[in-house]
């Protein structure tokens, strides 16, 4: 696949021995980053270098939800411009990424986590972000498929109810995104490992690759899951990381019967389904740091109990498909970007857990303006490294179940 | 994915039956003259070692001893170091 084969974006290029900025890692987050360095900032001269292929990790593996219904007043705006730019972007990219706001409704199966969904949604309604409480009656009415009974293991209580998210088609972006920057100039460049980064005096000077040196005097690591890793292995940096294996499946196609994306905490469970007529569902971790994108039977099975638990109508339907990828969990279940604080010319964009998709638009935008101006955004201040020291962890993991293994 | 641990109390068992506790980070640091980058390396910090690192666990579901192994977190394979005190420690509550 790469040999022969002309990639979509443009022509393949050599592999310069310096460039203006290298970008480690092939995903959203780089992608997006390199198109809005292109687009806002005139900066053409970057190289993004990838081990595999673009969109292997993350960006190929999630399950396309996107969303601006978290928990904290740092990342709820976030959230919110990643949501608005995704028709933005359809537009400027000239690429349909097929974004289809259906809606998601959060379930909640208890008093406590009612109340819980009320303080989300005070959040939501004061940075602009449309959502709603709403009890079973009113969830049934929307997703007639719910089972709203008492005699379920979780018995529905109500839902946060939030229009404007819904699902967006991820390798669309990724194409989009490689095809938007290419034409600006940005270098892609797969099969390409970073190996090592030079420092000089303080500052970043290179980047060792598997085909090269390249000098450089900017770099941003924003590799998925495999950032915590390189950031230790190349720049002696430790993080509040902990890589988990996250799980997903769909099953066979069927006739349109959900038009939501439903999730529940209580049940560890989301599913929605794709215009394929697929049931696309996952949610859960094995709580042990591993890089392996391996399945268990262990979660094809929960996943069809609380599948046939709150919307019955799927029992007896197979899975077809199951993959795994990886997430990168901080304490506090909120990213970590930060620059030009460690080393001087050094950037880093991790820590994204399993909301590395549903950001990705905002933060390439953020990102692309730290690193062309040299000075951090408001916009991404709070999500610095140095937060953990100072004890300003983030509550996002009020409104969620905890995965990390730290707890 | 298949996992097993094993402990040194109940033997190899299902990886389920344990809870993760965390990367080997050397002992609890001193009180006296701690600053916030010391603790906050203690108690945030991790390597991410994509290959084989000694890590903690608790037998939850079984004994309930606390004990470390040396796993492979890219085959989730564990790696087998002689330790003769290995029970005793487990035995003491995974004090060194």
């Amino acid at each position: 696949m790469f040999l022969k084969s002309k990639p979509m974006w443009g022509k393949k290029t050599k592999l310069k021995t310096s460039y203006d900025m290298v970008i480690i890692g092939g995903g959203l987050h780089s992608l997006a980053t390199a198109y809005f360095l292109a687009k806002e900032h005139g900066i053409t001269d970057i190289a993004i270098i990838e081990k595999n292929y673009i969109g292997f990790g993350g960006a190929g593996r999630n399950t396309a939800i996107v969303r601006a219904n978290q928990r904290t007043q740092y990342n709820v705006p976030l959230y919110k411009e990643a949501l608005d730019l995704w028709p933005v972007l359809t537009k400027d990219l000239d690429y349909n990424l097929m974004f289809n706001n259906c809606g998601n409704l959060n379930l909640m199966h208890s008093e406590a986590a009612m109340k819980a969904a009320r303080m989300t949604i005070a959040t939501a309604q004061f940075h602009g972000v449309e959502s709603h409480l709403i009890d079973a009656k009113e969830a049934k009415e929307l997703v007639p498929a719910l089972n709203i009974s008492e005699d379920i293991t979780f018995p529905i209580h109500g839902a946060m109810f939030h229009p404007p998210g819904g699902v967006v088609r991820h390798d669309a972006v990724v194409w989009g995104l490689a095809r938007g920057a290419a034409k600006k100039g940005v270098e892609i460049h797969q099969q390409t490992e970073a190996l090592d980064i030079g420092t000089q005096n303080g500052r970043v000077a290179s980047v060792t690759t598997n085909r090269g040196k390249i000098n450089t005097k900017q770099v941003l690591i924003s590799a998925g899951g495999y950032s915590a890793a390189l950031i230790y292995d190349m720049m002696g940096i430790k993080l509040p990381i902990s890589v988990l294996t996250i799980q997903a499946m769909v099953t066979q196609p069927l006739k349109p019967v959900l038009d939501h994306v439903v999730s529940s905490g209580a049940y560890h469970c989301y599913a929605n389904q794709t215009l394929k007529g697929e049931i696309a569902t996952g949610a859960h971790m094995d709580p042990w740091p591993n890089y392996t994108t391996l399945n268990t039977a262990h979660y094809i099975k929960h996943q069809a109990e609380a599948l046939s638990e709150f919307l019955p109508c799927l029992r007896g339907v197979r899975f077809m498909r199951i993959w795994g990828g990886l997430a990168d969990m901080t304490p506090d279940m909120a990213p970590i970007m930060d620059g030009n604080e460690q080393v001087e010319g050094f950037f880093m964009d991790c820590g994204w857990g399993y909301f590395g998709f549903k950001s990705c638009s905002a933060v390439g935008k953020y990102m692309a303006q730290f690193m062309a101006t040299d000075q951090c955004p408001d916009m991404l201040k709070p999500f610095a490294l140095n937060r953990y020291q100072e004890h300003r962890l983030m509550g996002e993991t009020a409104a969620l179940v905890n995965y990390s293994p730290d707890n | 994915m298949a996992l097993t641990i094993t402990c040194p109390i109940c033997g190899k068992r299902n990886g389920y039956e344990f809870k993760f506790g965390g990367e080997e980070k050397g002992p609890r640091p001193d009180e006296k003259d701690l600053t916030p980058e010391a603790w906050c390396e203690y108690v945030h910090m991790n390597k991410c070692v994509a290959g084989v690192q000694e890590e903690w666990w608790f037998h939850k579901d079984g004994c309930g001893s606390w004990f470390k192994i040396h796993r492979d977190t890219t085959t989730n394979l564990e790696k087998e170091v002689k330790d003769e005190n290995r029970v005793q420690k487990a035995k003491s509550g995974g004090q060194k």
